[in-house]
This record gives structure tokens, sequence and C-alpha cells, in this order.
């Protein structure tokens, strides 16, 4: 297995750059995902990792070589498509064989590699079945077993599976991660869906209009987003945005927003921000449902609760703007119609610059 | 539920067959159903309705006349009132020399059309895919495609020049080689090639639309993923194009199969000379001198009749051979 190092990565068509020079170091055996919008450029990257599309400018370097000029055959890197790229014409072990073929491996050889890839992924009762004769969670363990036959050193996802339904999903989401803590291979991962990016990463590679947002692990961009757009992509539902003004407020600095008032943690970096327009980030799961006797309240308008069984989505508006509270529903059923605000730790609440959308510095939350 | 234990009611089992029987009851019947299904859709049989009628007029009702296979027909006694004197044309035209020749002669020419012609818009299509040169592809397109759409008399006209012994450009390149003259179309064991040849110029171009279509319906991906997999442009041509156009080439060669017996009547008519009939006379142009022009229109009927008999049992054959084989057919 190997590492793949990005620096300073451009794609360009003509004269319009979608891609502005990434930089990412991928280490060994790593689980990376690329996660964004759509035409955030995570597939383009992937791409040019693959070398199915030119590299504008920068380096790539895959194992210690730069491979910029390199035949994507000679990168030793095998890609898993979105929609599976499964040879209509043959069979599941002759899908599985193609590569190997096309190496012109020894038939012993390319029979001990179909049987093991059969046996790793539950191929081994369809092996003689045709891509139209199977479910789509198998087609999608088909281009899995194409990937992991030539132990390449780097495997690339691409939306493996954004074809197939919630339910199936999920499941070969496990699966990916089982066959990542088997094979142990250096892995890169796109999707636009941040559970699968939270699911299955050691690191998570935030990608917005061609840039890297943010690079962490899961929790690490859960807990500390850099600005408001990972903010507001990582998480579901995601990250609630008040605008708000900071003040003095005695030991710890306060937000000020619509006639009422927050208290921050008391960090050197707020202190200094009296004064200044802030967005604050409230993850909806960290706040505490509250009455009016609570102290501290902030108070909402509650507009619809949606009861999703063990939890309960409480839709409101702050200040006018959609406010999301998820709480916990056993035993608190009795309460969720009758709450008036909410109340939150002072260390849980992300505070962002209005103007430039970062994080003022020094803010950690702990995981 | 009823824990009742002197509960007398209907069992669930009897309960579930009467609900059954119920609905069967209520289900409309086929003719009801088709009915229904009509007053919805009526307007898509109404677009039908030129395109059946256009068959009943020229396909189905001249059928009528195909009786005259099996009498004595005369154009005053009409088709009704001619006499009906079995297989004696059938019985005639396999005692016929020349009919034979026709009927040899036209499978000589569909082999070669389907040995030599069927596989050239193939390769074709296969050629243009692999041009990367958008200007080159296109000029080149429509350079092949051109004579698809010249009159066949004009491409007569063409070929009758281009072979002419004395101004012909074939005759003169084997000239600027010391070799005399060769008056092509006057030679029997010329014509064939030369027919087969002008048809694959004249169509090749045209037909490799449907394959350059087939290729164009090839997801991009395969590609792609045989790329990471290290296949060449080679291989990827074997492995892929043609594995994903195969039902398309099956499909051709079948309708390809049941036109077999009809080779390019007009062309050989143009071409044709009684130099050639040797080797040029196939079974429709004696059909169309022996009718036509020879006004025995039972006899050309019954060769007529037996070339679609033939041809339906080609394609029958095909179809069958190639959905028990390759899971590919017409119907």
């Amino acid at each position: 297995m190997a590492g793949v190092q990005l620096n300073g990565i451009v794609k360009a068509y003509g004269a319009v750059q979608v891609v502005h020079g990434i930089d990412l170091e991928v280490n060994e055996q790593e689980f990376v995902v690329l996660v964004g919008p759509s035409g955030c450029g995570k597939s383009t990257t992937l791409r040019m990792i693959a070398g199915l599309e030119e590299i504008s400018d920068g380096d790539l370097t895959i194992d210690g070589r730069r491979v910029n000029r390199v035949a994507p055959k000679d990168r030793d890197v095998a890609m898993v498509f979105q929609n599976y790229a499964l040879y209509p014409h043959l069979n599941v072990a002759e899908n599985i064989a193609f590569g190997l073929r096309i190496r012109k491996e020894s038939k012993e050889v390319i029979a001990s590699s179909v049987e093991e890839v059969g046996n790793i992924l539950g191929l081994t009762p369809y092996l003689e079945r045709r891509p139209a004769d199977l479910s789509g969670g198998q087609r999608q363990r088909v281009a899995m077993g194409r990937a992991i036959v030539r132990r390449p050193k780097v495997f690339l996802f691409d939306e493996p599976l954004s074809n197939l339904d919630a339910k199936l999903r999920t499941q070969m989401r496990a699966e990916i991660k089982r066959l990542h803590k088997r094979l142990g291979a250096t892995s890169i991962y796109v999707t636009h869906d941040q559970v699968e990016a939270m699911t299955l990463a050691d690191r998570i590679v935030v990608m917005n209009d061609g840039k890297i947002e943010q690079v962490g692990s899961p929790m690490e961009l859960f807990l500390n987003p850099a600005n408001t757009f990972v903010a507001g992509f990582l998480g579901s539902p995601p990250m609630n945005m008040v605008a708000a003004r900071i003040a003095s407020g005695g030991d710890a600095p306060v937000a000020e927003f619509g006639g009422q008032r927050l208290t921050l943690a008391p960090l050197p970096s707020l202190q200094n921000a009296v004064g200044k327009d802030v967005i604050l980030g409230i993850r909806p799961e960290f706040v505490r449902i509250a009455d009016d006797s609570a102290a501290d309240i902030v108070r909402v308008e509650v507009d619809l609760t949606e009861t999703l069984g063990s939890e309960a989505l409480i839709h409101a508006s702050l200040n006018g703007e959609p406010f999301v509270i998820r709480t916990e529903t056993v035993g608190q059923m009795n309460v969720l119609d009758g709450i008036s605000g909410f109340t939150i730790a002072p260390n849980l609440i992300r505070v962002f610059d209005a103007k430039t959308g970062e994080a003022l510095p020094g803010q950690v939350v702990e995981k | 539920m009823s824990s009742d234990p002197d509960f007398t009611g209907p069992k669930t089992e009897e309960l579930v067959i009467e609900a059954r029987e119920a609905q069967r009851e209520r289900k409309p019947s086929r003719l009801n159903r088709v009915g229904d299904h009509l007053k919805r859709e009526w307007q898509l049989y109404a677009m039908l309705i030129p395109t059946i009628l256009w068959l009943l007029i020229f396909l189905y009702k001249p059928m009528y006349g195909l009786q005259i296979a099996f009498k004595d027909y005369s154009i005053f006694r009409g088709v009704a009132g001619s006499p009906w004197i079995g297989f004696e044309h059938f019985d005639a035209l396999f005692n016929n020399d020349q009919f034979l020749r026709a009927l040899r002669n036209t499978i000589i020419i569909s082999m070669y059309g389907l040995l030599f012609g069927f596989p050239m818009p193939i390769l074709l299509a296969l050629m243009f895919n692999e041009v990367l040169n958008k200007v080159f592809k296109n000029t080149a397109q429509t350079i092949v495609y051109l004579p698809h759409f010249i009159s066949s008399v004009i491409i007569a006209g063409i070929v009758i020049t281009a072979f002419s012994p004395s101004a012909g450009i074939v005759n003169t390149i084997l000239g600027w080689f010391g070799m005399d003259s060769i008056y092509f179309l006057t030679k029997p064991e010329w014509f064939r090639p030369i027919f087969v040849g002008t048809g694959i110029w004249q169509e090749a171009g045209f037909q490799s639309i449907v394959y350059l279509a087939a290729i164009a319906g090839v997801s991009p991906t395969l590609y792609e993923s045989a790329v990471v997999d290290g296949a060449s442009r080679w291989q990827m041509m074997w492995k892929i194009t043609i594995p994903s156009i195969m039902p398309t080439i099956i499909i051709m060669l079948i309708i390809r199969i049941g036109n077999m017996l009809e080779v390019s009547f007009e062309m050989i008519i143009l071409l044709y000379q009684p130099a050639t009939f040797e080797t040029a006379d196939v079974v429709n142009t004696f059909i169309y001198r022996q009718g036509i022009q020879g006004g025995q229109y039972d006899l050309a009927a019954a060769a007529g009749l037996f070339n679609a008999v033939v041809a339906f049992v080609l394609v029958m054959t095909a179809n069958t051979i190639s959905k028990r084989y390759s899971r590919t057919s017409l119907w």
C-alpha cells in the first residue's frame, strides 16, 4: 500500500479553472473521504488521481513517485464507479477477472483470485450470472471485486453508493468499512453524502468551489468546523446559524441577538471581539429544551415537532430565522409541546466572523 | 378475535376463500378490459390507422394475387377466373435452367454481400469511433455517406464510366502498369466483384450510422474502467465496443439474412447485359424478364413466392439460432 500526495493540484478547462491548487496528503492505509456539494471538484480531483483527467498544474505523487504523466494502468490504482461500470456481456467471474486478463495473468492466478474475491464479497453463488441478473447491491459488490482483485496500491471510489436505495446504502457502507479494515488499503472516496463521509472516513476533506475548506477527522470537523460552510455541510440537521453581536458580559462575553443574549465561553479571542458582528453556530444536538422557569433561556417560536422514534426534531424560529432542536423523546414526550426555548453550554457554541465566515480562533470543543 | 370456545362462525381459511371468489366475480372480463383500454388509449390506436391501412393495401391485398402461382393465369380471365393447375409452375421453374442459374447467382451474390458487405459498415463505424480529430471525422463520414443519396442510375453510370475500356479510370491505372484494357462489364467473372463492391461503396457508409448509434450508447465509464484496468484502445475495441454492439450486429444480420434473396434488383438491371447473364442474372431479374417483359405473370409469381418462402425460412432459422446462442432476437 502507498500514500498519495497532492501538491498544488489545478484543473482547468481552457480558461475556466475548476480545481484551484489542492494540497492534500493521504497516508498509507488511510480512508479519506472527499465530500462537498455537486460541482465542487471532488470527482474531478479523484479522476485526476486515477489518470482519467489530465492535471493542469501541480504534482501528484503515489508511493513517492510523481505520476502526473503516468498512464492510469501504470499508477497501480483501482477505481469503483458510481454506475458500477460492469461489462454487460461478461458474467460476474469474467467481470472480476477483466483487469487480470488484460494484464495477461495466468489462468491459475485468475481462477484463484476470482475465487478469493468471490469469497470475500459473498459473490461465489453469483459468479456465473450476468450483471443484468443481479440486484443493485450485488452489482456494487462486483464493482468492488473488480477493484480489489488486482490488489492495487490505492482504491478510488467515485460515489459508489449513490445509485442504491437508503437501506442498501447503509448495508453497503458497513461492507465497505469492513472491507477496508480487512484489506487495509489506502482509499480515497468521493461522496456528496455527509453521512457516508462521517461513517466511513478516517479523515474527511470538505471541498467547495474547487478548494479544500477543511481536513480532519469526522468528529473534529463536526465539533470544530473551520467556517460556516463546513458547519452547514456536516451534520444532519445542519448547524443552526444565528446572527449576533458580541458584547461585554462581566466574566464572559455574551452574544446579543433580537433582544436576547447567550453567554459565550470566556476565551480571549471572544473577549477581544466585543462589538463585532458574528454568527453563532449551534448544533441541534447540543441544546437542551427548556421551559420558562429556566435561567439563561433562549426563547424560540416552535412551528412543528417531528417525532422520529427515539428522538424528535423541533422546528422553530429564532430571530426570524429557522432553528432546529434535536432532542430525545424517551421521558420527554409530555414536555415537547410545551417548550418555549433552550439552553446551551457556552463552550458548545461555535462563533464565526460574520464577514469572513471563519471561526474565531482559540475555540476548541473537546471530543 | 373472539376467545369464546363456543364460537361457531366461519374459520379464517373459509373467509379467505370467500373473499377470493368474490374478488374473482368482481374482476371485469377480458373483453371489458380491452374495451376500457381502447377507450382510454384511443388516440394511440388512431395514430396506428395509416400504417395499418398501408400494410393492408400494399402488402396484404396483393397477397390475393399470389394464387396465380398455382393457376394458369390469363389477364382476360382474371385472378379468380383462371383455372387451378397446382404446382405446375414450380415444377416448370425447377426444370428451367435459367431459373436455376438465377437462383445460384442470387445465392452466390448474396453470400458475397454477406461476407464482404455486412462487416464493412461495422468496420467503418469502429474506425470512425477511433478517430479523435473531429473535423477529419465529420468530413470522412460525410464522404462515405454521400453515395447513399445518389440515385442508383447515376451510381451505375459512374461505375460504367469508371470501368470503361477506353476512358475509365480503372483501365487507365492498369495502363500505367503496362496492362491491357479489360472490358470489365462484359466479363462474367468480373460482374460479381464489381456489383458487390458497388453495393459496399454506395451503402456501407450509411449503414454504419446504425452501428455508430449503438457505439454511442456504450457507457463511457466502461472505457474509463478499462483504462484504469490497463486496456489498450485495441483491447477496448475487442473487449468492450464489439461485444456491446453485438445485439445490434445480430439484429442487423438477421434482417440481412431475411433479405438475402433480395439482391439490389435495379443495380443488376442497370449493370448487367446478356454477356454477363451467366453470373449476373438473379431471381428478381428473372422474374422481371419473365413476368413484365415475357408476360408470364403466373410463372413469375411462382418464382416470387418461392423467394418469399425461402426468405421466411431463413429469417426464422437465423432468429431461432440467435435466440438460443446469443439471447438476442428480433422477436
